[in-house]
């Protein structure tokens, strides 16, 4: 993990870490309800990913701001109370200007809550390093989240409705799977891509 | 006094940070709460006029309804006169709630000025299946409440859905979602046309 003190190279390699390497869902295996959930389309899964970025920012931007000030056994308590108030502000943002896309994502918003991927990065990152590694740190691992399930939720839409974003994909001879739409769809393809990732990651090294 | 300065040591940090962030979602929620009604308003309009097309305005006719619910429960809802052109009574809507397979559905149901016939349904909300509960959406289902009569309905597993009666053919794949909006039309349509009724705002006066 990058210092306080770090260069650009550090800097780079903390945001390279979060799409690659400590990719949150497919090498931590964090964020795995929203996962599942939302990937049925890629329009949900990107509205999912933008608010994730937004949290993860904002609540590591705060937890370094404080981390001199915190004390041990009320450390969680306060990466919760920032981080139940920047997604609450995401919910609303939503609901005031995408109130399609909230309905559609329903409480998967609210439960940015308990998302592991923020707590753990308040804890593993934010509360260790100065803001500037924070906000990088936040964005590489939004970012790489955010890949990670449009990803999933292409290959899911495509097959289950042969579209992605509206547009026609496959050809008219294709017969939509309705399964991938559902939750054994999401089980399915994150499962293939888990293994997908396994088998690259053992190739390289 | 000592007790006191060591819960302060502890805990102002967590203290301040409350009120803070307390503060900062009320700002929040004040600037956008606004908003967020209008959308809800828009949406719930806009599902309204599509059901009754003579629709010019609406105008709430009775506010907080009481719709006696299972297991004792009271629900409440308002119900909105649609308004022509010629300012004749064109129907009437209301939000209807019940419980789906997922979770709750909540629909915007219309009746004639009479509340003699259904104008039909639209989905307010609903996190039903998608590929199955979710086509309590689609025209099919939704078809043959139209023109239906407005009373007790019930679900039936095969017919002719072309057809309008008081029988609607349950989707195939979606019985508890096709289920839960015959129920939650048996529940309210009674008790609303009672109280517009009583009230005497039926198009006939009647």
């Amino acid at each position: 993990m990058a210092s306080d003190k770090a260069k650009g190279p550090e800097l780079g390699q903390t945001f390279i870490a979060g799409l690659w390497k400590e990719n949150p869902v497919f090498r931590l295996l964090l964020g795995m309800c929203p996962t599942l959930a939302v990937t049925a389309a890629v329009r949900p899964a990107l509205t999912m990913g933008c608010c994730v970025i937004f949290v993860l920012v904002c609540s590591n931007i705060v937890v370094s701001l404080m981390r001199n000030l915190l004390k041990p056994h009320l450390r969680i308590l306060m990466f919760t109370l920032a981080i139940a108030t920047f997604v609450t502000i995401a919910d609303l943002f939503l609901k005031a200007f995408q109130p399609d896309m909230s309905e559609v994502l329903g409480p998967y918003v609210p439960l940015i809550i308990v998302n592991c991927i923020i707590i753990c990065r308040a804890e593993a990152c934010a509360s260790k390093n100065g803001m500037v590694v924070s906000i990088i740190d936040a964005v590489g691992m939004g970012l790489g989240f955010t890949l990670t399930l449009c990803v999933l939720a292409g290959v899911r839409e495509l097959l289950s409705t042969g579209m992605i974003l509206d547009t026609k994909v496959m050809p008219e001879a294709f017969v939509p799977w309705a399964a991938m739409s559902m939750p054994v769809g999401a089980f399915i393809t994150l499962g293939l891509m888990l293994g997908l990732v396994n088998i690259i990651t053992k190739e390289a090294s | 006094m000592g007790k006191i300065t060591h819960f302060i040591e502890q805990s102002w940090l967590l203290i301040v940070s409350a009120f803070f962030f307390g503060l900062l979602i009320a700002i929040t929620n004040a600037g956008l709460s606004p908003r967020i009604e209008q959308n809800e308003r828009d949406k719930l309009f806009k599902l309204m006029g599509g059901l009754i097309a003579d629709a010019n305005s609406f105008e709430v006719s009775l506010e907080g309804v009481e719709i006696p619910g299972r297991k004792g429960k009271v629900l409440k809802t308002d119900i909105y006169k649609a308004v022509d052109k010629a300012g004749v009574n064109a129907g009437f809507a209301y939000v209807a709630i019940g419980a789906g397979f997922a979770d709750k559905i909540k629909l915007v149901i219309a009746v004639d000025g009479k509340c003699e016939k259904f104008f039909g349904f639209r989905v307010l909300s609903s996190n039903e299946t998608p590929g199955f509960g979710s086509k309590i959406k689609e025209e099919f289902f939704s078809d043959q409440f139209k023109d239906a009569p407005a009373g007790e309905i019930k679900l039936v597993k095969a017919g002719d859905a072309g057809k309008i009666d008081t029988d609607i053919v349950t989707i195939s794949g979606a019985t508890v979602s096709s289920e839960a909006v015959v129920k939650i039309f048996n529940t309210y349509t009674d008790s609303i046309k009672k109280q517009l009724t009583a009230k005497g705002l039926l198009a006939d006066g009647k």
